[in-house]
């Protein structure tokens, strides 16, 4: 495969970053597009659910980082604080790659962009081989499956062109994934006692409220409509039906039967993007998109023993403008270069929410008032943003940045429900400078400074919902929160060693956090909120939160075919307790404590032997520290046992057989030791010792 | 609190209907006090409704209950802790478990109003209230009765198939769900929507008295369930404005209602004296966990006892009420009544095994009611 997306959907230079390429997505065999990001530096992946999976990146998720597919924002106003499913929406299969910003990105991608920005990259158009002249196609089978929970699926593949003019690649896929089962269960380390999530089948390994169906479509078509104009229409579905959410599925304390679970989780994104090259001189390389994305999900929370039923379902259709320019680099006095790049965007959201609760022995179902969100709610954002890139002497790059942004924000009240009407807006400044230096070729140094923005979103201003901690009522006069982040990395490239090392410090001013919240807080006709165990509303924080961190990455060639890859992350994070100082002022009081569900200490090593023949061997270690420095709501979250997630270290083997691009076969052992383990937050614990199989072969 | 000739705790049936007949001066004759039946209203129910005099003056506290509203507890064998002062101290800011009290009230209004019968829309809007998420739905399955055993090798109500070989100790999924569905179910079909609604409140009361027990044997391990404890009998109210559990005893049963909330003090108070978690002072939390369910006890009973004499002066679908309420009931208390008298027990069992509310002999089921539950 090769590219069509331009390199302007790539991440910004002197950042750190790193990729993962289909040749990696082959080898490692992820079961979802979040894990193919398990051997990332920096990013650590949560799992509420089998069927969801939400990357941290320094230590943060969810609606504080920014999620694109081929340049366009998947992000939408819906995304809550926390973990979110969003990203397993990607269907794996259908990716050619995956690119990692850490740290802020709003400069260039807008709102969300605070921790970080994962762009993937769809798959390619191929070029026709020698022997395909005129109009050519070829169809391509991929098939898997995986012990662990007994997935099983596949993917039929169309490729097909009409010489240079016009290009295809689509295909359907689906799966059907079973129970997981683990290695058994991971202890509370507190009392070495069983933690209430998850819940599992009588063999003490098999995880209750795991397996999911899934069917994705996409196609992807580019016309060449003049020499250096390009028009791409592209489509994808993704259907994921009946996925539990674990630690809902049964919640902590309930009947063996009770049940959340996803019964749709669907995404459709459709659009155009027209590319051009040499328009003028202030548009050397230009791209513009136009498109439409549908986010509908329908939950339902079932307690078959007493017949009840209570349905959500809310659907999000965003229309979205891009618009990205390069003028031709301009050549300045003293042999000085400078690049420039500038855009605009704009994604507006229409939002339709509703719930029902229900009663099967009846047969009736009663509209609430209200949906998890405020029916009828939309929401607009965009900016634009000049960046430039300075050569000076040297080896010295200069970079600078800066966007004004727009947001809109618009809910309906519901007097029933006691739901204020929301209208707001605001117009963030944001902007980022560094420099980095290369004093030998194969050493660069790197500094730099990025204020990135989140604007609070329908979320956070309209939305009640039980989340893990507890349940989690609206607040419309959220502030935005903004990440101001230091980083330094030093990048080694020889041909036997790359080396790249990071530090960073994000400041985190009105960060929006959990505040625990009483009874009598509770919004009114809400008596889920006073019933709850634990309540919270998203507020500001009034001071700093701050998050530290170390990466390193390293990848090694000792020998000819043999490469090995390893790298390490450490995360450190406070900000303010957010609760209220008891009255008592003899009892104990945290006026700082850490983040929520920040990763431990963790890290990776990858041994990758290869034979020019295509054989492929090799193992891979991921191993985690215990995480013990909770934030107060991780402490009423039944997805960590009491006392923090204990660490792990899990050892996996492949192997695997490409012949060209016809047949390709691979192989992965996981968890070879058997050891139990959990990814710090989530509600899931990984697969026991397994295998999965992929096998893929095309016509020629 | 006892009599002066017994313990409760010694479980000596004989002494026991010894020392009720004569030390336990409550007046009970097995007659109802000074209301003889009456032909009731033209709806079926009393016209009258028959009063009950409490009468515990000969009932003495033991020596391990906890007495607040006697100098402050300064003469009984309890240390002095936070409930000294004869109020409640709530060891959590919020306790959940009101918002399900207050569910109940409101089923309550909706289902059994007095002279009213309810709607099938009555029964559908209560059954809303009553399958909020984290409502009373959600912890009538997770119920657990703790005067029986656990299921045996670490099994748990929650699991599937446990309820069903273990219905006493999984009494919510196993006895009072069943019966809730149900009658709900009828209750929205129309089919005798009063009826439906006694089996209903029934159900329901029994949960509050079991739940108040089974949080006070949990607060062991999580402090907060003392509040629920409180919140379950109480509704999270003062002494005087009680609802839900509490609010039936004192309008029936003033001093039975004190007792209770005095026991839901000593609970407070033990675990302001035993702080530890899990709690350390087991034997403390087991005395303060008994006063409150003798007293709880006493209160069902004359819950039961009312309902019981109310039969003589209903007529109709209210007296099937009555009746069904009953049937619900009492076989729920036959284990606390077998413990302390199985005889009384039979004779209190064999009345609601009647074919039909006229043949119950509501003397004999009162009497055996004032000899069982005779003290709180």
């Amino acid at each position: 495969m090769t590219a069509d997306s331009p390199d302007d959907a790539a991440l910004p230079e002197g950042r750190a970053t790193s990729s993962v390429r289909r040749s990696d997505l082959e080898r490692r065999l992820p079961r979802s597009a979040p894990d193919a990001l398990r051997f990332e530096p920096g990013v650590f992946v949560q799992q509420t659910a089998h069927g969801q999976g939400s990357a941290f990146i320094r230590g943060l998720t969810g609606q504080q980082t920014l999620l694109l597919f081929d340049g366009i924002r998947l992000n939408n106003s819906t995304y809550r604080q926390g973990p979110n499913q969003y990203f397993f929406t990607l269907d794996s299969h259908s990716i050619d790659s995956i690119d990692v910003l850490r740290g802020g990105g709003s400069t260039r991608y807008g709102s969300d962009a605070l921790g970080g920005v994962i762009l993937t990259r769809p798959l390619s158009l191929p070029r026709p081989g020698p022997s395909d002249e005129g109009l050519w196609a070829r169809p391509r089978l991929r098939l898997r499956g995986a012990s662990a929970d007994r997935e099983w699926g596949g993917r039929l593949q169309l490729e097909a062109g009409l010489g240079e003019k016009w290009g295809f690649i689509g295909g359907v896929g689906g799966r059907r994934v079973g129970l997981l089962e683990s290695s058994g269960p991971v202890l509370n380390p507190i009392d070495g006692q069983l933690p209430e999530v998850p819940r599992f089948a009588p063999d003490g390994r098999t995880q209750l409220g795991t397996g999911f169906d899934e069917l994705t479509a996409d196609g992807r078509t580019v016309w060449h409509l003049a020499p250096g104009q390009r028009l791409t229409l592209a489509g994808y579905l993704y259907r994921q039906f009946d996925s539990p959410r674990t630690d809902q599925c049964a919640p902590p304390y309930a009947p063996h039967n009770e049940c959340l679970r996803y019964e749709q989780q669907f995404r459709t994104l459709a659009y155009a993007a027209w590319d051009a090259e040499a328009l003028g001189p202030w548009a050397h390389q230009a791209r513009a998109t136009l498109s439409w994305q549908q986010q509908h999900e329908r939950r339902r929370h079932e307690r078959p023993s007493s017949f009840v039923f209570l349905l959500g379902e809310d659907d999000v259709d965003t229309l979205g403008l891009t618009a990205l320019a390069h003028p031709r680099p301009f050549a300045l006095p003293g042999g000085l270069s400078l690049a420039l790049s500038y855009g605009l965007d704009s994604y507006l959201d229409f939002l339709r929410s509703e719930a029902t609760i229900g009663f099967s022995d009846l047969g009736i179902s009663l509209p609430r008032s209200r949906g998890q969100y405020l029916d009828g709610s939309w929401y607009l954002h965009g900016g634009a943003f000049l960046e430039g890139e300075l050569s000076l002497p040297q080896g010295v790059v200069v970079r600078a940045g800066s966007r004004l942004s727009w947001v809109a924000a618009h809910a309906p009240g519901d007097s029933e429900s006691g739901s204020a009407p929301v209208e707001r807006s605001w117009f963030p400044l944001v902007g980022h400078a560094g420099a980095e230096w290369t004093p030998v070729r194969s050493l660069t140094l790197l500094a730099s400074v990025d204020r990135s923005f989140r604007a609070p979103n329908l979320d956070d201003m309209t939305s009640r919902q039980q989340t893990g901690p507890g349940f989690q009522f609206e607040n419309p006069l959220l502030a935005p929160e903004t990440a101001t982040t230091l980083e330094v990395g030093v990048r080694v490239r020889t041909a036997p060693v790359s080396l790249q090392l990071w530090a960073f410090t994000s400041l985190l001013e009105d960060a929006v956090g959990k505040r625990p919240r009483e009874a009598r807080d509770c919004p009114p006709e809400t008596p889920q909120c006073q019933a709850s165990w634990s309540r919270f509303q998203l507020v500001n924080a009034r001071e700093l939160s701050v998050l530290r961190g170390l990466e390193a990455s390293a990848r090694l060639r000792p020998l000819p075919g043999l490469v090995s890859m390893a790298s390490v992350a450490w995360t450190w994070s406070e900000g303010p307790n957010l609760s209220d100082p008891p009255s008592d002022p003899s009892l104990p009081f945290e006026r700082r404590v850490p983040l929520s569900r920040v990763p431990p200490l963790n890290g990776t090593v990858e041994l990758v032997w290869s034979h020019p023949l295509g054989l492929s061997a090799g193992g891979a270690l991921r191993w985690a520290s215990a995480q013990t420095r909770l934030a107060l709501a991780d402490r009423s979250d039944a997805r960590i046992p009491l006392g923090g997630t204990p660490g792990f270290a899990v050892v996996d083997a492949r192997l695997s057989y490409r012949r060209g691009n016809l047949l390709m076969i691979a192989l992965v052992a996981e968890n070879l030791l058997d050891s139990p383990y959990r990814y710090h937050g989530s509600s899931v614990n990984g697969p026991g010792r397994a295998l999965t199989l992929s096998l893929e072969g095309a016509l020629p | 609190m006892s009599n002066t000739s017994k313990s409760l705790h010694t479980n000596l049936p004989a002494l026991m209907l010894a020392a009720a007949l004569t030390a336990c001066g409550n007046g009970n004759t097995g007659i109802p006090n000074g209301d003889n039946p009456n032909p009731g209203d033209a709806q079926g129910e009393c016209a009258t409704k028959p009063t009950y005099t409490e009468n515990v003056a000969a009932c003495v506290p033991l020596a391990t209950d906890y007495q607040p509203r006697v100098e402050g507890s300064a003469n009984d064998s309890w240390a002095a802790c936070i409930s000294d002062d004869n109020t409640y101290h709530p060891i959590q800011e919020s306790i959940s478990t009101i918002a399900r009290v207050e569910g109940f009230e409101t089923i309550a209004r909706l289902l059994w109003t007095p002279g009213k019968v309810p709607s099938p829309q009555s029964f559908v809007d209560a059954r809303v209230k009553y399958a909020e998420a984290e409502g009373l739905d959600s912890r009538v399955q997770r119920r657990e009765d703790i005067h029986h055993p656990p299921p045996a090798n670490g099994a748990k109500c929650r699991d599937a198939g446990i309820p069903e070989l273990y219905p006493d100790r999984c009494v919510g999924p196993a006895k009072l769900l069943p019966i809730l569905n149900d009658a709900f179910v009828k209750g929205a079909n129309n089919e005798q929507p009063l009826v439906q609604a006694a089996r209903i409140e029934a159900s329901l009361v029994w949960f509050l008295y079991v739940s108040a027990l089974s949080e006070v044997t949990s607060c062991g391990d999580k402090l907060g369930d003392c509040d629920s404890a409180w919140a379950y009998y109480t509704g999270g109210t003062a002494r005087a404005a009680p609802i839900g559990l509490a609010r039936y005893v004192k309008e029936l049963t003033p001093e039975t209602h004190e007792r209770a909330y005095d026991a839901t003090l000593a609970v407070r108070c033990w675990r302001d004296l035993d702080t530890a978690v899990p709690a350390a002072n087991t034997s403390l939390q087991f005395q303060a966990r008994t006063q409150l369910d003798t007293a709880l006890l006493r209160g069902m009973a004359v819950i039961v006892r009312q309902r019981f004499q109310e039969l003589t002066c209903t007529s109709g679908d209210v007296k099937q009420a009555r009746w069904t309420f009953l049937r619900v009931m009492v076989p729920l208390m036959d284990r606390a009544a077998r413990e302390l008298d199985a005889t009384q027990a039979d004779v209190l069992k064999a009345q609601v095994e009647k074919a039909s509310p006229d043949e119950v002999d509501v003397p004999a089921a009162v009497a055996a009611l004032d000899v069982l539950f005779d003290c709180p």
